[in-house]
């Protein structure tokens, strides 16, 4: 290892919001110096079992800014040390390490964006492609007293799903959340949206 | 039974994870004439009472010994064996609610599959064992989701 | 279950009467296995869906070619495991209509079998957790939605009347990722509307 001259990043933290995850750090500055970042990581497993190893980012090896996408590193439900040291030419800081462990069940769970439409009598729904982990529970009735709530799992992402027939004259209501099988967790409910058969989406 | 346990485990993640490194680490394994997990007559002959102790020593046969054996120097292999690792510890702790909760009852049965698995290891030399081990991963995760969603209503 | 093994010729031996024969290996058995039917041959694929129809088992497979008095080396596959890496066909769908509606039978593909007079096995039997994704398109509103479905009928009702719909089905199991073969696109009009048409 080179001569620890440069300083080591500092303020490591980590964002994540729908099961992307981002690390981020105060940056080393060194004026007319380009400084590059490298970011290693260790589960559980390897802490316990091997805890030498440390292994590369996928895409942070090297990063050029103060921030790295750890999402397809932090792949398992456990908790996960990160660590980050800045490079300037054949200098080397010391490592800075993630004050606490971060695990994915962490992450801030936020209501989907959903597409309500119609194709004639036929109530179709389509939901953001938030990435494979993700099951949606969509949640919708009859808008008139006492109507039963019906709850359908879509794990289609992107496409437009048929939700319900319709019976005409009647008006619908929907409302969807996320489910994650790999935290066991789900986002709150998103606002629901109503709509009426042959006629406009109507406000709440 | 399983379901209860794993229900909230992403096990095709995992066989994701395999394919992507599955040709790789096949390729190195030399010994076409032997397997560790000899797919059909013992992993096929376990019955339901006994799914849930055969998952939890096997998970304990790759968490203690294939993972630590194996040395892997190529960063894309190493990031995807871990990725299958920290899965494989996610799905112990699972299993280990379940064994609180006296659902993870192990017979005799359930002792000598796991035996037998363990004695084709030892056979090999270690880095062979783990190889080979490494890619049979493929039958235990298949294995895993068929008797997983064979308990499901 | 229909397991075909494909090659190329050797580069730089085109127009040269090249032949080929093929071996087999189940993983865990003792040794090579020849296949018979592809023993100098000369044609680039060779069927071994016989010998890879037990589908829990995993095999290997190898050519090499043959000029003359020369052998070229063993080309060799890797490890291929029928019940994770076969490709599921699409259902068969039947589709029925009246005036508002469509009615969608699905038939579960069947698994490759050596001779028409074998009892069929469905391919639900083998993957209990065979779904379908049933694709609609309305050609009039030109809208498409689709719907995941486990069970073999599915009825389209409140259907617009004197209308092409266009259905495609696509079989799928949860698990590896698995090359998918959709059906074939299958349009079929809705009746004219009586009451319009009494009129």
């Amino acid at each position: 290892d080179g001569v620890a001259v440069l300083p080591p990043p500092y303020n490591l933290s980590v964002q994540s919001t729908n099961m992307k995850h981002l690390l981020t750090w105060s940056p080393v500055s060194v004026p007319g110096e380009i400084i590059h970042y490298f970011v290693e990581y260790q589960g559980e497993y390897e802490s316990l079992y091997m805890s030498h190893v440390w292994i590369p980012s996928s895409w942070c090896s090297p990063a050029k800014g103060p921030e790295c996408d750890i999402t397809d590193d932090i792949t398992a439900t456990v908790p996960y040390n990160l660590r980050v040291r800045a490079t300037q030419g054949s200098e080397t800081s010391a490592w800075s390490t993630l004050k606490h462990p971060f695990n994915r069940n962490s992450t801030i769970l936020t209501p989907p964006v959903m597409e309500i439409t119609k194709d004639g009598f036929h109530l179709v729904i389509k939901l953001e492609d938030l990435g494979p982990q993700f099951e949606f529970l969509v949640a919708y009735w009859r808008r008139e007293p006492g109507a039963k709530e019906h709850v359908k799992v879509v794990r289609s992402r992107g496409i437009p799903v048929h939700l319900e027939t319709m019976q005409p004259g009647a008006a619908y209501c929907v409302k969807v959340r996320t489910f994650v099988k790999a935290i066991g967790r789900h986002s709150p409910f998103s606002q629901a949206e109503c709509v009426k058969v042959q006629g406009e989406t109507l406000p709440l | 039974g399983l379901r209860r346990c794993l229900l909230s485990m992403d096990i095709h993640h995992i066989e994701e994870s395999f394919q992507e490194i599955k040709k790789t680490i096949q390729a190195k394994d030399t010994f076409q004439n032997v397997t560790i997990l000899s797919t059909l007559e013992t992993l096929k002959s376990i019955k339901p009472l006994d799914v849930c102790c055969v998952t939890k020593n096997l998970l304990a046969f790759y968490v203690d010994k294939v993972f630590k054996d194996h040395q892997e120097l190529n960063p894309k292999i190493l990031r995807k064996i871990s990725s299958i690792a920290n899965s494989f510890l996610y799905m112990q702790k699972a299993l280990q609610q379940c064994q609180e909760q006296k659902q993870c009852h192990c017979r005799e049965e359930a002792t000598n599959a796991t035996r037998i698995i363990h004695d084709n290891y030892s056979q090999l030399e270690v880095q062979s064992a783990a190889i080979k081990s490494l890619g049979e991963l493929d039958v235990f995760l298949a294995w895993i989701d068929k008797n997983h969603q064979g308990t499901s209503a | 279950m229909k397991n075909v093994l494909q090659w190329s010729p050797p580069e730089g031996l085109q127009g040269a009467e090249l032949t080929y024969t093929v071996q087999y290996f189940i993983y865990g058995q003792k040794k090579w296995l020849n296949k018979s039917e592809c023993r100098n041959i000369s044609r680039t694929c060779c069927d071994l869906s016989v010998e890879t129809s037990d589908y829990e088992h995993q095999y290997y497979a190898k050519v090499k070619a043959i000029w003359e008095t020369n052998c070229s080396k063993w080309a060799e596959t890797g490890r291929f495991y029928p019940f994770l890496e076969t490709q599921i066909g699409p259902p068969e769908v039947a589709l029925s209509t009246d005036e508002k509606s469509i009615s969608i039978v699905l038939t579960a593909p069947e698994k490759w079998k050596r001779n028409p007079e074998e009892s069929s096995i469905s391919m639900q039997q083998i993957y209990s957790n065979l779904k379908y994704n049933v694709s609609v398109y309305n050609a009039k509103s030109n809208k498409t939605w689709s719907q995941c479905v486990t069970n073999r009928t599915l009825v389209l009702s409140w259907l617009e009347p004197d209308t092409l719909y266009c259905v495609r089905v696509e079989s799928f199991v949860p698990g590896p990722p698995r090359l998918a073969r959709p059906s074939e696109k299958r349009c079929v009009r809705t009746r004219k509307d009586q009451t319009s048409a009494l009129k």
